[in-house]
């Protein structure tokens, strides 16, 4: 994301958006989480309290989502990049010099 | 504004159009992550949960995932 055009103010501004962003995305993170692995794991409701297949497989889950998360963060981070750069070179390109 | 004088200028004003696309720009990307994430994990993780760690072959499959959305 290039914030280059922008001024100090504006650059500001955006900075306490994207801080306000992550706190929510977190909290997303978080639910989706439970969400996910009570749906892959938690099926049997015979009793009240979690069985222990069900413990050990919401804790691997929990364990396998992160790591995973971690892992594609990562990943995206540089592919992202690499991908601005290629539509920044590309678009230089279209605008060759404005030497008369 | 005066260009020989460094730091933040206090006058600067907010255009809202500037504000606007950088916001834009900042909730397109996290969509697309999203999306990665979602598709990604159910492409590539076995919902039996195994064990607790990532092996190999699913963060070869995560990483070949990922590019390809890319392409």
């Amino acid at each position: 994301m290039d914030f280059s055009t922008l001024n100090d103010a504006e650059r500001a501004h955006v900075q306490k958006l994207i801080e306000q962003k992550q706190m929510r995305d977190f909290m997303k993170f978080y639910t989706g989480l439970v969400e996910r692995c009570f749906n892959d794991c938690v099926n049997d409701f015979t009793s009240k309290a979690l069985t222990t297949k069900e413990e050990t497989c919401v804790l691997r889950c929990t364990d396998k989502f992160i790591k995973y998360n971690e892992r594609i963060s990562l990943r995206f981070g540089e592919l992202n990049q690499e991908f601005m750069q290629q539509q920044a070179a590309a678009a230089a390109q279209q605008q060759p010099g404005m030497n008369p | 504004m005066s260009y020989l004088y460094g730091g933040i200028n206090q006058q600067q004003t907010i255009n809202p159009q500037n504000v606007a696309m950088a916001e834009q720009e900042l909730e397109i990307v996290t969509d697309t992550f999203q999306r990665i994430v979602d598709s990604c994990f159910k492409k590539c993780i076995p919902t039996q949960y195994l064990e607790g760690e990532l092996n190999k072959g699913e963060s070869v499959c995560i990483d070949r995932c990922a590019t390809k959305f890319f392409k």
